[in-house]
């Protein structure tokens, strides 16, 4: 499974099944906002690596892609993990530019991450245009419950009044973390991939492309025209 | 020539023309035309035939004056020859050969004559003058023609040949376009962007709309097409005079410079620069960063970006042993653009901004190294004592240069009264320049030592030679050599008591 599947010669099964989806593929810019150590990267790592195929090498987890087969369109997520660190907290707006999804990631068994989370919601607000970005509060290390110093119904309350969506996770045991993902996408679709103009297509570069074998006239492909 | 070159310059930016300034100089009624000084078609072509014909005359004088020298040179060199060369030979009395050996040699200097006329001939003459008469004439072509601008149009033409019909229309839009924006050079940078911007917009919706080009092709299309404008746009929209970019690069410069005490624990960068690999990936990484500025397509300059960045990565992954996320990412680029001090560095983050697609800078990875860039700098110019972990006394003491942290271990000693250890471990060059001079010596006194044990084989050799022909001369002496005939030798001397040899005895019968 992957966005590698037309390139994919031998797997007739696969290919058919990917004749019969919709061929484009939309990409989703998502942003991981969170104060340091609070498990963004392992987030991101989950997300890129279990149960799906890594689509780069990573020397780095700090962007990574997914893509994310939905019944009625593709996504290709490219995750964009920032510094966490407050120091840097001035220079961030610029790594949510064009976002589509926010996810606000706070550890559950830290209050302090908690209230920095909202302080990047409020960062957040400020450059938010409603209907652009969908926001996400997600608090990490659930395996630590026993450790636990925000209440699950805090969150959840804050997200409700924010008007966020809420999950708590957990990015070592990988718990709720696909099931995030799988969310992000629906609502990500439903929400911006149906306006005009919200979700740019996506192309990988066509180096050994089915849809090109028999002629190279760059304009013949017909099959696909962008939004 | 130079002063009316301006006069007629400024006239024709200006928007009163005196009429009579167009007219030819010659005043036969006809429109003169600068690159022809002012002459009309036909004036300019009597006017450049009369001096063209004076020319060759010029040049047949020259040219005939100079055979007439070198054939008195000749002659009078020929004289000498016959006396000296060519003696009277007594079987050939005729002169017939001696003639014909003299015709000869003037035909041979005839045609060199030729040849030296057929340099001043006027075929050649023209052309050469044609060549510094185009050269003269367009002025803009030349001005352009660089290398690496015509190889860039020569790709465009190239790709855009596999198109066919679209290819032909992009390539007469795009020229259509750089002739406009020639004409708008005075406009902001904004504005200049704006049109950039438009420009691929409006392309690229042409190729979707009338062309049902897929978007992978249309991208394909339009990175060509970047590629092929701003290589064309580059020097007159880079850091343009309407903007205050070049201020902008001076103050993060000399920022920068200031700077240059922060250390990497400062920024608590989880690089190790003490591991070669490190070390290398860094100077890589500096490297990459610094010739962003020397690309001209911002898509170039976002690749040097992204190859510092991988470098950067790398790094980390090798000191962490483990991938590297944002939190260590950022530092460690602001810790190597303070290091690079990369030229022009605000330039290029807006000559990027302006004139790179889009979205091409808020999604994707080059986008997301390009953004860390943006928050690097950004951070370089707010950077304060906070932020590096520091009182702000200390802060301001390292930014007035009265102390260094390199030294702080010593209490604001010196560095050369404290140990050269304690600064080779602040700094990773000097400690492996150190590392490479200690080899260096080690290196040294091992050959020393092979050339002693050299010498003293040598010596060894030399001496044995000499103590192995002593010992033989030795055993020689003691054993003399004598030669003392054995008995049965000596008497087999006299052969008189031999029995007689046996004769063969015939019997017959």
């Amino acid at each position: 499974m992957g966005e590698s599947l037309p390139r994919v010669h031998g797997g007739a099964q696969q290919h058919s099944d990917t004749l019969r989806r919709p061929v484009h593929t939309l990409r989703v810019k998502m942003v991981l906002l969170g104060s340091s150590g609070v498990g963004k990267s392992s987030l991101a790592l989950r997300f890129s690596k279990d149960e799906f195929r890594s689509t780069s090498p990573t020397v780095g987890c700090a962007y990574l892609t997914q893509v994310v087969h939905l019944s009625n369109a593709t996504l290709r997520f490219e995750i964009w993990d920032t510094a966490g660190q407050e120091k840097y907290h001035s220079v961030t707006p610029l790594y949510y530019r064009g976002a589509h999804v926010a996810l606000l990631v706070y550890d559950i068994t830290q209050r302090e991450t908690f209230v920095r989370a909202q302080v990047w919601l409020k960062e957040l607000e400020k450059q938010y245009i409603p209907g652009s970005t969908v926001i996400w509060l997600v608090g990490n290390k659930g395996d630590l419950a026993h450790d636990r110093q925000v209440p699950l119904e805090e969150g959840e309350s804050l997200a409700s009044n924010k008007g966020l969506y809420f999950i708590e996770t957990s990015a070592l045991s990988g718990e709720q973390v696909n099931e995030l993902l799988q969310s992000v996408a629906h609502r990500v679709f439903e929400c911006i991939g149906a306006q005009q103009g919200g979700l740019t297509e996506w192309q990988e570069t066509p180096t050994v492309d089915l849809r090109h074998k028999d002629s190279f006239n760059l304009f013949a492909s017909c099959c696909k025209v962008g939004p | 020539m130079i002063r009316s070159h301006c006069i007629l310059r400024t006239e024709r930016r200006g928007i009163h023309v005196d009429q009579s300034d167009l007219l030819c100089k010659k005043g036969c009624g006809y429109y003169g035309n600068a690159a022809w000084q002012g002459l009309c078609s036909k004036c300019w072509r009597e006017e450049y035939q009369r001096v063209r014909q004076k020319q060759i005359q010029d040049d047949w004088a020259l040219a005939e004056k100079l055979q007439r020298e070198e054939e008195a040179a000749y002659a009078s060199s020929h004289g000498v020859q016959t006396q000296s060369t060519t003696p009277p030979q007594p079987g050939h009395t005729s002169l017939g050969p001696f003639s014909k050996f003299e015709e000869k040699k003037t035909n041979e200097k005839t045609r060199k004559v030729t040849t030296v006329k057929k340099f001043f001939s006027p075929s050649s003459r023209t052309a050469s003058k044609k060549e510094t008469q185009e050269g003269k004439t367009s002025p803009s072509i030349s001005r352009h023609a660089s290398f690496d601008t015509d190889q860039v149009s020569k790709d465009f033409v190239e790709f855009l040949k596999n198109l066919q019909k679209p290819g032909r229309e992009i390539h007469k839009q795009c020229r259509a376009f750089l002739v406009n924006m020639s004409s708008k050079k005075d406009l902001g940078a904004d504005e200049l962007s704006e049109c950039v911007q438009d420009f691929y917009q409006n392309l690229a919706d042409r190729q979707m709309t009338h062309f049902k080009g897929s978007s992978e092709s249309v991208e394909q299309v339009m990175d060509q097409v970047e590629k092929y404008i701003m290589t064309r746009l580059y020097k007159s929209v880079f850091c343009p005079e309407t903007t205050d970019d070049e201020r902008k690069d001076l103050a993060t410069q000399n920022r920068i410079r200031a700077l240059h005490w922060v250390t990497i624990q400062m920024l608590c960068v989880s690089m190790d620069e003490e591991i070669p690999e490190v070390s290398e990936n860094v100077v890589k990484a500096i490297t990459d960063i610094i010739e962003m500025d020397s690309k001209r397509v911002p898509r170039d300059k976002l690749a040097c970006i992204t190859r510092c960045s991988k470098h950067i990565f790398s790094a980390i992954r090798i000191t962490k042993n483990e991938p590297a996320s944002a939190d260590d990412f950022l530092p460690a680029l602001i810790y190597i653009v303070l290091k690079a001090n990369p030229p022009r560095l605000q330039s290029n983050i807006q000559y990027i901004t302006r004139f790179c697609n889009p979205s091409r800078l808020m999604t994707g990875e080059d986008g997301y190294y390009f953004t860390n860039l943006c928050c690097a700098a950004a951070f370089i110019e707010k950077l304060d004592a906070q932020s590096l972990n520091l009182s702000p006394e200390e802060f301001e003491r390292y930014m007035s240069g009265q102390a260094s942290p390199r030294c702080s271990s010593a209490e604001g000693e010196w560095p050369h009264t404290g140990q050269g250890a304690g600064v080779a471990a602040t700094n990773p060059v000097l400690a492996q320049l150190n590392h490479n001079l200690e080899q260096l010596s080690s290196i040294s006194s091992r050959q020393e030592k092979v050339m002693e044990a050299a010498q003293s084989l040598q010596a060894d050799l030399l001496s044995w030679t000499e103590s192995v022909q002593r010992e033989v001369n030795d055993i020689l002496e003691k054993y003399p050599l004598t030669c003392t005939v054995s008995a049965i030798d000596a008497n087999n001397i006299d052969n008189d008591n031999l029995p007689p040899p046996l004769t063969p005895q015939v019997f017959a019968g």
